[in-house]
């Protein structure tokens, strides 16, 4: 084992072959992404895809991991700082960089072996999350809320695992029919969301431990789905709704619906 | 070209325990893993296993010489699963097994096989690629044809989705 990795050997002795090995894809990479990136770049994966259009503004640096002045001033892409982070851990990290709309980088998000979802919409959620299942890719998807309450704000989000053949985004109730429609009266209009670093850390971090313990389950058994609720406003992490959707079978996606239902051999 | 095989873990469980039942005759059983594809980068392949389609015993010729071999009729009902896929042609791949840990590896005959066979996939399902599988207790080996003309090509790397996340390279 190579000495970089002394520390997290109870990962396993091939942990850092494996991790330098697994290709990951992180999807959105200003408030959950940039977290993902950085501490992926540490854990020791070796491969990445980052898929983000969008260019750092001064109102990203109260939670863009790894986001400078300078990269303001240069209106940098969030791809960009993302390569840098992580080639500023591991130089030999291969990483592709798609600065375009997620939908137009699926060749290289059907090459991952992990999915990081790390957007703000619910329909782009529930996207990512199909497309994932689709091509059997555990899917770790990242969402958090800041919202007007009764005695000011409420700060709460969620890390799911969805993993091919367990309960999904639909099946946990983060997806609903209802959530989908709202936002879609609100397309376009959404403005400016709220979005703050400490929560976005929380989540990431728990997203990460999913991660790890996929390849490298150092207390046992693997989980394949897990569901975390963060109460931001009083520090707490729940998993009770994962009680009710463990006995669940998904009906969302059937098993046999894989792979690119308009595949032709000769484009 | 870069092809990646991906199954689910129970699926492959399911695989191979049909794949260690003993057959009345042949020395192993043979059988289908039926794919879905999806393009990659640089014109790499994904192919992702969705089912698996045993070979009955009656469709077995008893022939001593090789471990096990199919009947025309193992042949047809593997040809009608393909032709039966839907929107999407299926892309099927043969497998058979090894009974040992590690790496696995096709035979001569394994080879010979399947080069007589695979081809004739793309007769009914032309839009897919076709292959062969051999399993070990716990990794998989493979080729893959993109064409009834085209050489087959070793499948690069393989993914068991469960857990654990298992993934592992040709060779």
């Amino acid at each position: 084992m190579n000495d970089r990795f002394a520390s997290q050997s109870f990962l396993g002795p091939e942990s850092d072959a494996i991790f330098a090995d697994v290709t990951v894809g992180i999807v959105g990479l200003s408030g959950g992404g940039s977290h993902i990136v950085q501490q992926l770049a540490h854990v020791g994966v070796g491969r990445y895809v980052v898929v983000d259009y969008d260019r750092a503004e001064a109102r990203n640096l109260n939670r863009l991991v790894g986001g400078t002045v300078e990269d303001v001033a240069a209106s940098r892409l969030k791809t960009e700082i993302a390569e840098r982070v992580i080639r500023n851990v591991n130089p030999e990290a291969e990483v592709i960089a798609r600065p375009v709309r997620w939908q137009e980088a699926m060749p290289e998000l059907r090459g991952c072996d992990v999915l990081f979802g790390c957007v703000d919409r619910f329909n782009e959620r529930a996207q990512l999350e199909r497309v994932a299942r689709r091509f059997l890719i555990p899917y770790i998807d990242l969402g958090m809320d800041i919202h007007p309450a009764a005695s000011g704000f409420s700060l709460s989000g969620q890390v799911v695992l969805s993993s091919p053949g367990g309960p999904c985004l639909w099946c946990l109730g983060i997806l609903t029919e209802g959530r989908l429609a709202e936002e879609a009266k609100k397309y376009g209009r959404a403005g400016s969301r709220p979005q703050v670093i400490w929560p976005n850390g929380v989540l990431a971090s728990l997203g990460i431990g999913l991660f790890v313990q996929l390849p490298c389950p150092w207390h046992g058994a693997a989980q394949l789905t897990a569901c975390c609720e963060f109460d931001g406003d009083h520090h707490r992490v729940e998993t009770s709704r994962m009680e009710y959707a463990e006995q669940l079978r998904c009906r969302h996606f059937p098993a046999d619906e894989v792979g690119d239902q308009f595949f032709a051999r000769r484009e | 070209m870069s092809i990646v095989f991906r199954a689910r873990s129970d699926l492959l469980a399911r695989v191979r325990a049909d794949l260690h039942r003993p057959h009345p005759f042949a020395a192993e059983r043979v059988g289908f893993v039926v794919c879905r594809a999806g393009r990659l980068a640089r014109g790499g392949l994904v192919i992702v296993a969705a089912d698996y389609e045993p070979v009955a015993d009656e469709d077995y010729l008893d022939n001593p010489k090789v471990g096990a071999t199919m009947g025309p009729a193992a042949i047809r009902k593997a040809l009608q699963r393909a032709y039966n896929g839907g929107a999407a042609d299926l892309a099927m791949f043969h497998v058979h097994m090894h009974a040992h840990r590690g790496m696995p590896g096709f035979s001569a005959v394994d080879h010979r096989e399947s080069r007589r066979f695979v081809p004739d996939f793309f007769n009914i399902a032309p839009h897919v690629p076709h292959g062969a599988l051999v399993l070990s207790r716990d990794r998989a080996f493979g080729l893959c044809w993109t064409g009834p003309d085209a050489a087959p090509v070793e499948i690069d790397r393989f993914a068991s989705v469960g857990a654990p996340l298992l993934f592992w390279r040709r060779r």
